[in-house]
């Protein structure tokens, strides 16, 4: 079963169950039965549903839950004709729909209910809360977090053939990965055989934007236009942004903590790395959209290009 | 451009041990650092690698700016995800048993430091 205590679950997991509610994983279309209901009815209610527990209202507040074992006791002893209110589970515990999801998962350690009904501010039945609904609304949302980050890569369909186009996720803090955009990058201008020193930049600024994704920002993608002419090393991310560019642009300038510094990053100079061996440089930064960085170098010198013109 | 040093004789004046050998078997030039963007500045060639770290990101680095060689210094266990970084982009890995500072004294006067 999900556990939110200790260190066990993953943190992407974390963020998102501290996002949802109850109510986003509540089931809210439910059978019910009145407590004057018999126990045979909800039997049939439960056979012909597929469900295991029922709860019970008197004028749409909720008084009870009837659950299969209560179920298998009345066929037992014989006492199906009985009315619901006479068997039914009276001290329930009762989740709120607008309580954080995170309160509720430890309920199901606590107790040994594997389900609890779900009211609304009005005291309502609004629904009831599985182990299992929790599960697939944590799916539903991590499925819309990689949507998400799957928006942020470009769609368009390779319409030449002569051009190339690749583009990568880089996760925060994900130093095993981190490079390995600017790894293929540099493989796949070799297997073109791009002209050496056009690889090296090229490999220089990927990297540099790469591992920066991965240090100073929420996570991103790098993407790669390759035609005969250039390469095109896009870079975007998530946010934070960055506050003053002028200043990050500037050799030795670093906000890299201590730790990361350790692990060989924050020496200020990647952003005046990339602005060095780029032919064309362009940045943009905004505490709402992230960053946005380019990078483009040309495969040839001006002068190459002029030689081959001729 | 900077005449070859061999890689073998480098590892022998620093105690080094060798935990890959690629086939490029000479470096023109050391680059010692532990600041990777430090690195990446040069733009010497073939190039020989030196610094503290033990990380993936140092073979990372080395491959960026397409280095032959990669001595960590301090005699620093390099972990498997290090080692195997090395194989598929062919740079020699080395763990030199000096530190950073001794090392470079030791592999200095093979090298022409002269101004290029
Ligand atoms: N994608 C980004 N999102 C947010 N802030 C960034 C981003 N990229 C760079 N910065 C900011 O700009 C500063 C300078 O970046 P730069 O790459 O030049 O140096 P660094 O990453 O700190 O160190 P180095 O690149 O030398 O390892 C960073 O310290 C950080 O504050
Ligand atoms: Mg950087």
């Amino acid at each position: 079963m999900l556990k939110l205590h200790g260190d066990e679950t993953p943190s992407t997991i974390k963020e998102v169950i501290l996002r949802l509610k109850v109510k986003d994983a509540t089931k809210k279309h439910i059978f019910t039965a009145r407590k004057t209901d018999s126990l045979r009815h909800i039997q049939n209610l439960m056979r012909d549903n597929g469900i295991s527990a029922v709860p019970i209202l008197e004028d749409d507040v909720l008084v009870g839950m009837i659950s299969v074992n209560d179920i298998i006791s009345a066929l037992d002893k014989g006492y199906t004709d009985d009315p619901a209110e006479k068997h039914m589970t009276k001290s329930l515990i009762i989740l709120e729909d607008e309580m954080p999801l995170s309160y509720a998962i430890p309920f199901f350690d606590k107790y040994s209910y594997r389900r609890f009904p779900v009211v609304d501010k009005d005291r309502r039945l609004a629904g009831i809360l599985s182990s299992r609904d929790i599960l697939l609304a944590l799916l539903h949302e991590l499925n819309n977090e990689i949507l998400e980050l799957e928006k942020m890569i470009n769609t368009e369909p390779a319409d030449q053939m002569d051009r190339i186009k690749r583009e990568f996720i880089v996760t925060k803090f994900d130093f095993e990965n981190a490079g390995r955009a600017s790894y293929e990058l540099k493989k796949t201008l070799k297997d073109i055989n791009a002209p050496r020193q056009a690889v090296r930049k090229a490999a220089v600024a990927a990297y540099e934007l790469e591992i920066n994704i991965a240090i100073h920002s929420d996570g991103g993608v790098m993407a790669f236009e390759i035609d005969d002419k250039k390469i095109v090393i896009t870079a975007r991310d998530k946010g934070p942004g960055i506050e003053d560019i002028a200043l990050a642009l500037q050799p030795g300038y670093s906000t890299a903590s201590d730790w990361i510094r350790s692990m060989g990053f924050g020496a200020g100079m990647g952003l005046a790395n990339t602005k060095k061996v780029s032919d064309d440089f362009a940045i943009e930064s905004n505490p709402k959209t992230g960053s946005f960085i380019q990078s483009t170098i040309y495969l040839h010198t001006a002068e190459e290009q002029a030689a081959e013109g001729e | 451009m900077r005449p070859e040093v061999l890689i073998d004789e480098a590892a022998s004046r620093v105690e080094g041990k060798f935990l890959h050998r690629g086939s490029r078997k000479f470096a023109r030039w050391v680059v010692a650092s532990s600041l990777m963007s430090d690195v990446l500045t040069t733009d010497e060639e073939d190039i020989l690698l030196l610094s503290n770290l033990n990380t993936a990101q140092v073979v990372r680095t080395a491959d960026m700016i397409s280095a032959n060689a990669a001595m960590v210094a301090c005699g620093k266990p390099v972990p498997q995800d290090t080692l195997d970084l090395a194989r598929e982009p062919d740079i020699t890995l080395v763990c030199a048993e000096y530190p950073i500072f001794e090392t470079c004294f030791h592999l200095a006067p093979l090298f022409n430091t002269a101004k290029k």
